[in-house]
């Protein structure tokens, strides 16, 4: 029944000409988002190598300044990307790239490039993610609506079932049809991955993995919706206006509507205004009462009465401290801005359960390493280094400040003992926890879909009672 | 006379205030023509859909080769060939690749020459046999149809007003089809308004009206009255 059925699709489809058109189109789509997102990719790749190895010689090759300089001075650091970023750049446009690490302030993320676009080249961005999410689900409505209502329309449906054919073979051999070119729309995807695989120094073989399955998922939701809603409307225009304005919603309005809802139930300022309220709070008389009183402690520690009879520099010893109290604040108010964040996230990927759009989007996001999670992890990951950079300049200004003539200087020597900021992504299952949502998402409209699915059937059972 | 291959027994079935049949009881012997004769909602289709398993009769019981339909769908349906009125093929597919597809999705496993080998023995053009089913006249499609219950081997062909619209060369050609099939041994019920092939093709008569037999003529009965008298008759009655 399978393959007969294919081969009957296949030969209508061929001769019809229109489904081939469309297929072929959505194919050269896939391919070109695929080669501008790998292009795009590898400039990045190559960006974050010689960012990172210029900044390290620009640390190194500093010259001779005192450790507070270089503090200020500070290194950039740059996220670093996965293959699968080629694929589904998610948020990275408008989270940034870049870290400045410097004293005394915990930067936000620089070189947002979405920040440099007009506002309407983002609906002409054509990324893999975008085709595989909107566009694909489009193809298999415009390829599947009439599989079966068309039947119903000539006839050939009543004559199917009264030749012996199974409702349940039947429906299921359109669906598998409309899957398996679904799933070949998924082959360049699968080439992608496949080639970075085994190109790829550290194989992201998990991630992958559910990259590719969430798609297919996807997909297989879609071919289900499709081929039920063609098997249950009599006539297949009906179907299709039916179809496309589930589309429509489930792709384009619900993500929007979800969003905005989420942002209204947590709000969260504009990122220039969390940096100003950073400053406002660090910079406040309460800081410099706690210096005072830092000082007055460490005089009474050492049972000296000014800070030049300490057995130390004593301006190390503050900058570290000043340092300690910032942290503390920057520990609140990122807490704060990350349960925010957070809930944020959360409120959208519940969403997921009202369209299947938003689970698949935060999970090929997730995968791809371009989410808020992981931008989360890679800026905590750089504050940490940071403060490490911080507390080694400062304790070595406190060491060696007061036994110099004059300015006290470090070189080379001391920059070399901070080691080189490398980050690599923790292992997905570290970030499972957050996704659960949409995993759970996507197996409840897998279940939704084949009850709907097996409703048909029961219809297509007594096809003229309708 | 053989165990009948359709069977139906005090079948009624409603439609909300409408009682579309009213305890009708029919059979068809093996290699018997039935012609089923009644004017527009008699309950011919209705009829046709129940031995289909598309309707659930409210009362009554309906055996194909001794299988309820109600009970075993898929088995009856092995049973039955179905030739509606208007031959419904896929358009694009020529008639050699619509046989092959409706015997297959019946699970009829036939090579390629098998399935033309039946084309001929219902007499379509060989010229057309591999052209798409959109160049067919009414008669090819018809045609088609009944090589879809060649291939089936069918014990119960069931058609549905299938002279309609056939020029009269045709509407010969298809009643020497339907001649043969009964000849193999198939039971045949065919639901028509056209008498004068009833009268010609059929072994016996059934004249329904509003949902009840109302006559049966053996096909010895058929030589000796004025078919169109006596349906005409029942009618009026009925109204």
């Amino acid at each position: 029944m399978l393959q007969s059925t294919f081969k009957k699709e296949w030969l209508d489809t061929k001769r019809q000409g229109q489904t081939l058109w469309l297929s072929g189109i959505a194919v050269l789509l896939l391919l070109l988002a695929c080669v501008t997102g790998f292009k795009s990719h590898q400039s990045y790749q190559q960006a974050v190598n010689e960012v990172s190895q210029s900044e390290q010689l620009r640390w190194l090759n500093q010259g001779e300044k005192g450790p507070h300089s270089a503090a200020h001075y500070g290194i950039y650091v740059v996220k670093p990307t996965t293959p699968l970023a080629a694929l589904d750049d998610g948020l990275q446009a408008y989270q940034g790239n870049v870290l400045r690490l410097e004293a005394h302030i915990r930067n936000d993320s620089l070189f947002r490039s979405a920040q440099d676009n007009v506002p309407l080249s983002r609906f002409g961005s054509l990324s893999p993610a975008f085709v595989l999410q909107v566009l694909l689900p489009l193809l298999i409505i415009l390829i599947g609506y009439p599989l079966l209502a068309r039947e119903r329309e000539q006839g050939t449906l009543k004559q199917l079932l009264a030749a012996g054919a199974s409702p349940a073979k039947l429906f299921f051999a359109k669906c598998a049809v409309l899957f398996t070119l679904s799933c070949l729309f998924l082959l360049p995807v699968a080439l992608f991955l496949l080639y970075s695989q085994t190109a790829s120094e550290a194989p992201y073989t998990l991630r992958n993995a559910l990259f590719l399955l969430s798609y297919l998922i996807y997909l297989l939701l879609w071919a289900l919706i499709t081929t039920t809603l063609s098997s249950l409307f009599p006539t297949a225009r009906r179907a299709l206006i039916t179809l496309l304005t589930i589309w429509a919603f489930a792709t384009l309005l619900l993500p929007k509507l979800a969003m905005n809802i989420a942002t209204t139930l947590h709000p969260q300022g504009s990122g220039q205004a969390f940096q100003a309220k950073l400053e406002s709070e660090v910079y406040t008389d309460a800081r410099l009462d706690a210096i005072e009183k830092f000082k007055q402690q460490t005089l009474a520690q050492y049972g000296v009465s000014q800070v030049a009879d300490l057995p130390f520099d004593y301006a190390g010893a503050q900058l570290q401290f000043g340092e300690q109290y910032a942290d503390k604040i920057f520990d609140r108010l990122f807490k704060a801005r990350l349960e925010q964040l957070e809930a944020q996230s959360q409120s959208y990927q519940l969403a997921g359960l009202l369209t299947p759009f938003i689970a698949v989007q935060t999970l090929s996001m997730a995968t791809a390493a371009t989410d808020f999670s992981h931008q989360q992890s890679f800026e905590n990951a750089a504050e940490q280094h940071r403060r490490l950079m911080q507390e080694v300049l400062n304790f070595n200004q406190r060491d060696h400040g007061h036994k110099a003539q004059g300015h006290y200087t470090a070189g080379k020597e001391l920059w070399q003992q901070i080691p080189e900021f490398s980050y690599q992504y923790p292992r997905f299952t570290h970030y499972l926890p957050h996704y659960a949502i949409s995993l759970i998402s996507l197996a409840f409209w897998l279940i939704v879909l084949v009850l709907l699915s097996l409703f048909a059937i029961k219809k297509l059972r007594l096809e003229e009672q309708r | 006379m053989t165990t009948p291959i359709i069977q139906i027994n005090n079948l009624q079935k409603r439609f909300g205030e409408y009682q579309a049949l009213q305890g009708l009881s029919l059979a068809v012997h093996q290699g018997e023509i039935l012609a089923l004769l009644g004017p527009n909602g008699a309950g011919k289709t209705t009829t046709i859909n129940c031995l289909l398993g598309f309707l659930q009769p409210d009362a009554g019981e309906i055996t194909i080769a001794g299988v309820n339909p109600q009970l075993d769908v898929v088995t009856a349906r092995q049973h039955l060939a179905y030739i509606p009125e208007q031959v419904a093929l896929y358009p694009r597919l020529t008639g050699l690749e619509n046989l092959a597809y409706f015997s297959k999705v019946a699970s009829i496993d036939k090579t390629d020459d098998e399935f033309r080998t039946l084309l001929a023995e219902v007499k379509l053009p060989s010229h057309a046999v591999d052209k798409p089913v959109a160049t067919y006249s009414k008669g090819m499609r018809q045609k088609v149809g009944i090589a879809i219950a060649l291939a089936k081997q069918a014990k119960a062909l069931i058609l549905d007003e299938p002279t309609s619209g056939l020029d009269p060369s045709a509407s010969h050609e298809f009643s020497q089809l339907i001649q043969s099939l009964a000849k193999q041994g198939v039971a045949i019920l065919m639901a028509t308004h056209d008498l004068y092939r009833a009268q010609e093709d059929a072994h016996r008569v059934a004249i329904i009206n509003q949902g009840q037999l109302v006559d049966t003529l053996l096909f010895e009965q058929l030589k000796e009255v004025q078919l169109e008298s006596v349906y005409l008759k029942h009618i009026k009655v009925g109204a």
